[in-house]
């Protein structure tokens, strides 16, 4: 990028109630389609008519496509609109990050929910056989994002240790039950083959799909990166990004959150073809601006300097779990703290922690808003 | 009403329970989204918590458990909803449950803490265990409680520990009136260490004083469980704790020298799987927990237990529920093995 600060989103934005409701093919109420009209309207959306035409159809496969076009066009006018750099689609064609890839493969069975937290939950599955490739996963969403937007894009990619790390291992723990047994050796020689039957069999392919049809950038998200702390298991974590990401001509990031940088600093310089990583600061740290002390969890990006890391970062300035809307002042400082740090301003690029998916359009888009804001008061600051 | 009690442990029999929160079966998952999504009342999360707390408890009887627990199914993680309710604590942001895909909101402790209500006669369904079973209770130990929790009031965390453990104190021997048979406080931090050093011989002296005022004067049974890592680390220190039994994680420790230890109390091995949806082989089970109470008890057994080795919850309910039946099953074949 020619500026300094780029600004980014992460992945997800919440889905609309007439995006939910109309791709289950229920019908939506007056208050549902106004709020379609109205935002379409704020985001400046053609053709608005068709689309409500659309949703006051009856169900069928065609209105359910439809129903995901128009909801995709939404996301990506909404990060333009708010001004963002490098878009994508706010993940509307995805479920949620686990279990949109899990569904797309062969080789696993989704077995129920359990508790991520609070009320909060996700659809567990098991390995119960090698995975297989079947279809692409991510191809159709990239091109459809590269029809609508004549910004940057970077694909937002499940990555193999978290899709491992989040999955039953029955498969390859049932294979390894004579050989190994201590059952700590066993779990982890299964994970190992479990693991890099993933990359090969699925990751890559899906990959070299995406990067054959023109993707440039794929941010490979691992959320699981430093679940396991042991220099072991993030050894392995390390391996498995580097073999994703081998011999491809094209951009990778690595996005992480509600982690462990400690951990994560000391293995971050051994990432092969890295060229950022995307990480969570806002939620630990202090609402107040100013740029002394109370940048408490910004300090952390001193353990990636100290440690190596060489690549550029993506700066987690808004907090996705709560409604406080960052000024942009505070924004600006949490950069200008950031950039001082690592004393490459070039380095720093500006994203909110994680995906939005929990926060309202509302709240996202003045949030997002704020960001872009805040990246050019920092820039005005450093000129 | 007689209590008349459907299992009596003796020393000779072996026992099994749950030790942890349950996964929440997928009708009440259903319920909390709603009304997460402010979609139904306050008064409907009520009743199908409640509701779903029946199905749980009828579960564990059906399963021939030895103790009944009322299977936690509100509890968001193993503070909330009992820390939480303590003066003097604040809930804070989310943080990663150990090695785990969950979450827990971190306890603030902003001031002094202090109990002023009956938190646990609120939060227990004591009125829903039925009176002629054994009723266990599952709390936070003082040790994971100060680990996980930040501490902004204390000028150290020694000084929290037992204000904490004297609370708890207080509020235990509250639940032994109201006819508690079993307590266990889950102790994870004491045994997760996969990168820095073990626990300290110091600390580990102040964990069992913390432990002995936590029980002070509690005439009912007691276990420290402990699970996520390798109990082996606080050995020989944990045979002196002021608990009945000690509690195990089979799929963390180090069998080899868990082995060269002699036991004089009970133990509880957590010997079912709560984070692998594979249905255990029995047969492998019952050869390694003959193994592991043959040698860790010279002569006489105490009373021993199996048991998962954490929370359930990281199961979906469905399974989760497949294995706590088992629990009798095993607990049956390792009796004919020990005593056949």
């Amino acid at each position: 990028m020619d500026k300094l600060f780029p600004t980014q989103e992460i992945g997800s934005l919440a889905k609309p109630s007439w995006r939910v409701k109309g791709y289950q093919g229920d019908e939506l109420t007056e208050n549902e389609i106004a709020e379609a009209m109205s935002w379409g309207e704020k985001l400046g959306i053609a053709n608005l008519e068709q689309l409500i035409q659309v949703l006051k159809n009856k169900n069928s496969p065609q209105r359910r496509k439809a129903i995901l076009e128009w909801a995709a066009k939404y996301a990506i006018k909404f990060f333009e609109i708010a001004g963002l750099d490098v878009v994508f689609n706010g993940e509307q064609w995805r479920s949620e990050m686990y279990e949109h890839f899990i569904r797309r493969v062969s080789g696993f069975k989704v077995l129920g929910f359990v508790k991520s937290f609070d009320y909060r939950y996700f659809n567990k599955a098991a390995c119960i056989d090698p995975p297989k490739y079947i279809k692409p996963i991510y191809l159709e969403e990239f091109l459809f994002t590269k029809e609508n937007t004549t910004r940057k894009i970077k694909v937002p990619f499940t990555g193999a240790y978290t899709l491992v790390d989040w999955t039953f291992n029955e498969f390859y723990e049932k294979r390894v039950v004579d050989k190994v047994q201590d059952f700590t050796r066993r779990k982890f020689e299964a994970k190992k083959d479990f693991l890099f039957d993933l990359i090969k069999n699925v990751i890559r392919p899906e990959i070299k799909t995406l990067v054959d049809s023109g993707a440039e950038w794929i941010q490979i998200d691992e959320p699981a990166a430093t679940t396991n702390p042991s220099s072991e298991e993030m050894e392995l974590f390390v391996e498995a990004f580097n073999e994703t990401v081998r011999g491809f001509n094209c951009i990778f990031s690595l996005h992480n959150c509600y982690s462990n940088y400690k951990i994560l600093a000391k293995y971050a310089p051994k990432l092969q073809n890295c060229g950022q990583l995307a990480l969570e600061f806002a939620n630990r740290d202090n609402p107040q601006i100013g740029l002394d002390n109370i940048r408490t969890s910004y300090k952390e990006i001193k353990f990636f300097e100290e440690y190596g890391f060489s690549g550029n970062y993506g700066l987690g300035v808004i907090d996705v779990h709560s409604n406080f809307v960052e000024p942009p002042e505070l924004i600006r400082d949490r950069i200008l703290y950031a950039a001082k740090i690592v004393g490459d301003s070039s380095r720093i690029w500006v994203n909110p922690d994680c995906g939005l998916r929990t926060r309202s359009w509302d709240v996202s888009f003045q949030k997002l808003k704020n960001m872009v804001l805040g990246a050019e008061l920092a820039r005005q600051s450093l000129e | 009403m007689v209590n008349k009690q459907v299992y009596e442990p003796k020393m000779e029999t072996i026992e099994c329970y749950i030790t942890g929160i349950l996964p929440r079966p997928e009708e009440l998952i259903e319920v909390t989204r709603a009304y997460d999504r402010a979609r139904i009342s306050r008064e409907e999360l009520e009743n199908a918590f409640e509701k779903a707390t029946k199905e749980v408890i009828r579960i564990q009887i059906t399963a021939g458990l030895s103790y009944i627990t009322d299977g936690m199914l509100k509890w968001q993680d193993l503070f909330r909803p009992f820390t939480e309710k303590l003066e003097g604590v604040h809930v804070g942001s989310l943080a990663r449950w150990f090695n785990n895909n969950t979450f827990y909101r971190k306890p603030i402790i902003t001031n002094r803490i202090t109990c002023e209500k009956n938190i646990l006669e609120e939060i227990t369904y004591r009125k829903l265990i039925p009176k002629d079973v054994l009723w266990k209770v599952i709390l936070p130990a003082p040790y994971t409680f100060i680990q996980l929790a930040e501490n902004q009031a204390y000028s150290n965390k020694t000084d929290l520990m037992f204000e904490y453990a004297k609370i708890l104190n207080k509020e235990l021997s509250k639940l032994v009136n109201l006819g508690v048979k079993y307590i266990q406080l889950s102790d994870p931090a004491l045994v997760y260490q996969p990168i820095s050093k073990s626990i300290s011989r110091d600390e580990l002296s102040m964990v069992k004083a913390a432990l002995d005022t936590t029980f002070k004067g509690i005439s009912v049974k007691t276990c420290l469980q402990t699970f996520f890592g390798d109990f082996t680390q606080i050995l020989p220190e944990a045979l002196e704790f002021s608990v009945d039994h000690l509690g195990v994680d089979i799929y963390e420790t180090h069998m080899e020298k868990l082995v060269k230890y002699s036991f004089d109390k009970g133990i509880a091995l957590g010997i079912i799987d709560a984070r692998n949806s594979l249905m255990e082989n029995m047969d492998e089970l019952v050869k390694l927990a003959k193994k592991i109470v043959k040698t860790i008890y010279l002569s006489d057994f105490e009373e021993i237990f199996v048991c998962p080795n954490c929370d359930l919850e990281y199961l979906p309910w469905k399974r989760a529920k497949e294995k706590i039946k088992t629990l009798r099953v095993l607990a049956t074949r390792l009796e004919e093995e020990l005593h056949g």
